[in-house]
Parts: structure tokens; sequence; C-alpha cells
């Protein structure tokens, strides 16, 4: 009995610090991040790699979804005659939860893991160690515009991920199901309001601090040769994936 | 005259392994320092200790008569600015072009333009011989001597007064170690600078040091001028520049029969 306990003690403290870590990593990044010099040809880099070499997974990911929500929609609707409302609720559904959800837990997959992976490489190769002897502190240099790009990629994919999704129900809708194409438009842009949309938008940013958070922390912090990056970048990953979950509880409360 | 460093009682522990023992040291300026020992005895420990990466637990560490073990960020980050350093492994960014790699000190530390630093950059190349070609290559696509010779380019790019060399031969053959071996004590005289290498190759120590000390069980055990580094009685020099299985160095080995 006192050794469970005590296991669970351990658990919980181990928690508590890594908190307390992870709290400390983010206001030293941001404290740096703010002073200047501004690494703005690193901050551009993360926008291509974080924004545009992410499109094709989010165009993928948000078409089939907007397709088999159509299809879904149209099962259960059919049962009592409601099959207008399929317009309204691909893109509702879209815009409030499956587009800043999907695209933040495929970006977790993409970035996520590719962060943790590239900085913990780092560390372990002593990179950051020459990062620091170059007068650079690598928190400025690495972290800093990873999470700027994070925080400002994330809506721009989701903005795209809603109108591919809604397009891909369309596509459904309209040559699978029969829908007349122009009331199809009609009702999507009917029922869709603005809030709809920028809570969707307010989702992807912290889903997108989020991830680029815990693949640089995880990163940053990995020691131990391969073995090492391969748990910073598990860690990164299941730890990003899930914060997004329950945060996306949390914001669709405030939000609601 | 100041020495340029001083290391006085110098302790570090990590868990229950204590590394540095009451490491005591003293080094002159414009002298090359080659720090010798089995792997394992704290050499990268004291180098990074010296850097200011790693905070040392108790005991002092004097540059230019100035305490370094307290410094701040910005204090580190000043004092660095006049400091070279070649890694183990080269420690090279993978994702710069080896040109950039060598004037990225140049670029984001002193804020020159990009194509200035390159002409640095490519000047520096060619003093560790390599040409422009190899400039726009990534590091990846080069051979690890290549390598080498970038990150020792890369700590001269800025003609500090102070370099680190961290087992700058490991992992490479006898005339890739002999070529970096005189590249580093060319560049060390041309700057004037002050050198510490940590080596456990001894061609390389005889080399490049005037003056040799043996680091064993975290501490100096024998500090003497490189050439009669051969003529030393001690029983730890002489285990281990013979490379002798017995002697008072212990290592942490145990050995079986195969079958």
């Amino acid at each position: 009995m006192v050794w469970m306990l005590a296991s669970i003690g351990q658990v919980f403290l181990n928690f508590l610090a890594t908190t307390g870590r992870l709290i400390l990593f983010l206001i030293y990044t941001l404290t740096q991040a703010v002073q200047p010099p501004y690494y703005f040809r690193q901050i551009l880099r993360q926008f291509w790699e974080i924004g545009y070499l992410s499109l094709p997974v989010i165009g993928l990911t948000a078409f089939f979804t907007g397709m088999v929500l159509a299809l879904q929609s149209y099962t259960g609707f059919s049962r009592f005659n409601a099959e207008s409302a399929i317009a309204s609720v691909v893109v509702l559904t879209m815009t409030r939860e499956l587009g800043p959800v999907l695209a933040g837990l495929m970006i977790s997959g993409r970035i996520g893991a590719a962060m943790a992976a590239e900085i913990g490489t780092m560390r372990v190769t002593e990179q950051l160690d020459a990062l620091t002897t170059l007068s650079t502190n690598p928190q400025k240099y690495l972290i800093a515009p990873r999470l700027i790009a994070g925080i400002t990629m994330l809506p721009l994919l989701v903005l795209i991920a809603d109108a591919i999704g809604v397009f891909g129900g369309y596509i459904v809708s309209v040559y699978r199901l029969g829908f007349n194409p122009a009331s199809y438009m009609k009702q999507t842009f009917d029922f869709v309001e603005m809030g709809d949309v920028t809570s969707g938008l307010i989702k992807a940013a912290c889903f997108g601090f989020i991830i680029s958070l815990m693949g640089c922390y995880y990163g940053f912090n990995s020691k131990g040769g391969a073995q090492g990056v391969g748990k910073a970048t598990t860690y990164a990953v299941v730890s990003s994936s899930i914060l997004i979950l329950i945060t996306n509880y949390f914001l669709t409360s405030l939000l609601f | 005259m100041t020495p340029k460093f001083v290391i006085k009682n110098l302790h570090k522990s990590f868990g229950n392994k204590h590394v540095l023992r009451g490491v005591n040291l003293e080094i002159a300026a414009g002298e090359s320092l080659v720090i010798i020992g089995g792997s394992g005895t704290g050499k990268s420990v004291l180098l990074k200790c010296l850097l200011g990466l790693i905070q040392p637990d108790s005991g002092s560490i004097q540059m230019d008569g100035k305490e370094i073990t307290k410094e701040t960020h910005a204090e580190n980050e000043a004092r660095l600015q006049d400091i070279g350093v070649v890694f183990q492994g080269s420690a090279l960014f993978d994702s710069l072009k080896v040109w950039e790699n060598v004037a990225f000190r140049l670029i984001h530390a002193q804020h020159m333009n990009r194509k200035q630093a390159k002409q640095i950059a490519l000047q520096k190349l060619a003093a560790v011989g390599l040409n422009e070609s190899v400039a726009e290559l990534s590091p990846a696509e080069i051979s690890g001597g290549m390598q080498r010779r970038v990150a020792l380019a890369r700590a001269i790019a800025t003609q500090p007064h102070v370099l680190f060399f961290d087992e700058p031969t490991s992992g490479l053959d006898p005339i890739f170690s002999s070529v970096i071996d005189g590249l580093i004590h060319r560049c060390v005289k041309d700057l004037g600078a002050t050198a510490i290498t940590i080596t456990h190759d001894m061609n390389s120590a005889r080399h490049v040091g005037d003056r040799i000390a043996l680091l064993c069980d975290g501490a100096i055990v024998w500090c003497g001028p490189a050439d009669t580094i051969d003529d030393s009685t001690n029983p730890y020099v002489q285990q281990f520049i013979h490379g002798l299985p017995s002697g008072p160095i212990q290592l942490e080995t145990e050995t079986r029969h195969v079958a």
C-alpha cells in the first residue's frame, strides 16, 4: 500500500517538476523573443516549413474529412428527411471543430515530431553548445521563431482546411448524393457566421503554440543519443496531441 | 603577468558520479596547453566548465583575473565573443551551407552583411585548405576530415584570442589527424592565441602542445612541458603514454573470456 502511494506521489511530483521546467523554459524563451536581435530569416524558414510544406497533408485530411462528413450526415439525416441540413452541418463542423482539431493533430505528427527530432539531434551532437559558443542564444535563434511560426501558421492552415473540407462535402453532396450545386452553396453561406470561423482560428493559434512548445521543449532537453532523440519525439507528439484534445474542450466551453 | 586561466580546486558531480575532484591548473596567455586523459576522466566536462556551458559545484575559474563561475548569461555571451571552439564531432549546423557555418558568428553576433561575411568565410576556408567549391555544399556532403577543417575555420573566423579544441582528431585517420594537428598549430601561432586542447591522442598532444597536463580520476596528476613527457617517471604518465593495461590508472572495465 505504501509502495503504491509512493509511486503515485512520485508520478505527481515528476509531473509538477516537468510543468515547472516547461513554464520556466517558456518564460525565458518569450523574454528572449522580444529582445533584439530578431532572426527574420529563421522565422521565414519556419513559416515555409510549418505553413507551406504542411499544405498537402492538411489539404488531403480536410478534403476527405469533408467528404466523409457529407456521407455520414446524409446517412443519419435521411432517416428523418433532414437532408437539407447537410451543407450547414459540414460547414459548421469543419470550421468550429474538425478543421482546427484535425489540422492540430496532423501538424503535431508532422511538425511537432520534426521539431523535437531536429533540436534533439542538435542537442546530442553539441550543435546547441556550438550555438552558445558562437555568441548566439539557442532559445532566441531556434525556439522563438518556431513558436512565432506555429502560432501564426496554424490559423492560416486551418482557414485553408475549412475551405477544402467544405469543398469535399460539396463534391460528395453534388456528384454522389445529387444535391443542387447552387442551393448547397447558398445553404453553406447562409448558415456559417464569422464567429464560427474565428472560434476555429483561435483554437488553431492555441494548438500551434502547444505543438511548437512541446516539440521544442522535448527536443531541447533530450539526452542520451539516438534513443534520447526518439523518446523526445514520442513525448512531443503524445503530449501535444493530448494537450490539443484537452485544450479543445476548454476552448469550446469558452467559445460555445 | 596575470595567467589567462587559473583553475582552483574545481569540483563537479553528476548524481553519484564525481567527475572533477579538485582540478588545479594555470594557463599562461599565448600558451598551448593539452589536457590528456582516458575516456570518461572529465576532460570534456572541464572544457565545458571553462566555457560556462556547465556550472561547477565548487571551486574557482578565473579568466584574465576575473571569476567566471558566477557570471550572468550576458557576461558569458560577451566573454564567448573572444573564444573559438572546435567540438569533438565538429558540431556543424546541418541546415546551413559550409560558408554560412564559417560565417555564422560574423553574421549573427557581429551583424556583418552576408556578402562581406562570405568573403571572410572563403578566406578562412582557404586557410584550412578548402576551396570555394566546398563553400556551397552542406556539411552532410563533405567527409569527416573536411568537416573538422570547416569547424576549425569557423572557430578562427573572428580571430579570437582563446581557442578550445575538444578531441579535434577523434575519428580521423592518422594522415588527416596530422593535417588537423598542423592546422591547429599554425592557427594558434598565427593568432597568438591561448589554446586548450583536450585529447587522448599522444601524437596530437606532442604536436600541438607547449605543455601537457594529465587528468586522471578528476584531478591533474602531472603537468609539464610537452617535450619532457616521454622522460617523465610519473607512473600515471608512463601507463598512459605507453597504453599499459596495468598501473595506477584504474579502468572501469571487466574482461571475460569470449568462450
